[in-house]
């Protein structure tokens, strides 16, 4: 078995960075400005153009989504299932508490599609100088910080008593 | 000019494949790195490791300069609309500002700094926070969910069906709801 190598999360960071902003400037992917990479939003206009064109309901997506389709997020499981099983890190789990996660799932859709994008893309926004994405990102800043730190005061009260 | 020959060259289907490119690459990297952007907060929080956060921060930077630099050159497209025509918030633009925000914060300031602060803004904070604490409970954000399901994780399976669900419960009962968020 072959050592494992393992990225710097500040490599993806950049190439990441470099790879959205490049699709963004030379693909023709603007009528939603920063719209190169978003889970919710590309995940919306996926779904709703095939809900569209197999109920023939009229489901409000971006303009880019009614010119293409928005494969992101398949791609994004493809590749990670193509770099797991390359490295040899595929282990199946039951699932522990599938309605939870289910509703988890659900809520951050509602929410993404709400205020126009995912954890990424409002990380991308902020990037991109937009104010309203500078203030979902303080927001789920702040967000985390108070439930990890509800968390972690949990877990030492748990220890103590 | 450029952006609108471009539009005729590049098809529809060539642009889907430049997407699940985008995706495949990404969602490789990101299994590779163990990336997570609500990890690296959190990671600091709980054990003080600055692995993930940087991560965070060297996209984030990354994007402002690229950006920054792109808009000054006028390559970079900025301010346009969410959603096409038939969108209900048809009205409302992403990207407004076009690069070296903080540069320009301070001359905007004397403009209707007021008018930022509609319901889109409330909406955003409150969703952003909300996202936050639901990816904190779920064990990390939407791309690490993706990677998690590729991994084998059975929870993550159920995360994904609920996400991809979630468009459609929005449009079929929560849109009217959430209409206030863009007035």
């Amino acid at each position: 078995m072959r050592a494992r190598r393992y990225l710097k999360p500040w490599i993806f960071g950049v190439a990441a960075g470099v790879m959205f902003v490049g699709a963004d400037a030379l693909l023709p992917i603007s009528p939603p400005s920063a719209y190169a990479f978003c889970l919710s939003c590309h995940v919306r206009d996926l779904v709703t153009a095939i809900v569209n064109s197999v109920a023939h309901s009229r489901f409000p997506a971006s303009e880019v989504g009614s010119r293409a389709l928005m494969l992101t997020s398949p791609g994004v499981l493809i590749g990670a299932l193509l770099a797991a099983w390359i490295n040899g890190e595929i282990h199946p789990r039951r699932a522990s508490r599938p309605v939870l996660y289910a509703v988890l799932g659900l809520l951050v859709m509602v929410l993404g599609i709400t205020i126009f994008g995912c954890t990424t893309r409002i990380v991308l926004r902020a990037g991109y100088g937009e104010i309203y994405g500078i203030v979902a990102l303080v927001g789920m800043f702040a967000g985390v910080a108070i439930s990890t730190v509800f968390i972690k005061w949990r877990v030492k009260r748990g220890t103590r008593s | 000019m450029a952006r609108q020959t471009g539009n005729a060259v590049v098809s529809g289907a060539l642009l889907s494949l430049a997407l699940l490119g985008i995706g495949l690459v990404t969602g490789w990297l990101a299994q590779r790195s163990r990336m997570c952007f609500v990890g690296g907060l959190r990671d600091w929080i709980m054990v003080r490791d600055t692995e993930l956060l940087t991560g965070l921060f060297s996209f984030l930077a990354t994007v402002w300069v690229l950006t920054s630099v792109l808009s000054l050159l006028g390559i970079l497209h900025q301010g346009a609309p969410e959603l096409g025509a038939a969108g209900r918030a048809s009205g409302y633009r992403t990207g407004a500002p076009g690069g070296l925000v903080l540069a320009r914060v301070g001359s905007a300031a004397a403009g209707p700094v007021a008018a930022l602060i509609n319901h889109f803004f409330l909406a955003s904070l409150a969703g952003g926070f909300l996202i936050g604490v639901l990816s904190v409970i779920a064990g990390g954000c939407v791309m690490r969910q993706h990677v998690l399901l590729a991994q084998g994780d059975g929870d993550a399976r159920f995360y994904l069906a609920g996400f991809y669900g979630g468009a459609i419960v929005y449009y079929l009962a929560l849109e009217r709801l959430l209409d206030w968020v863009y007035r």
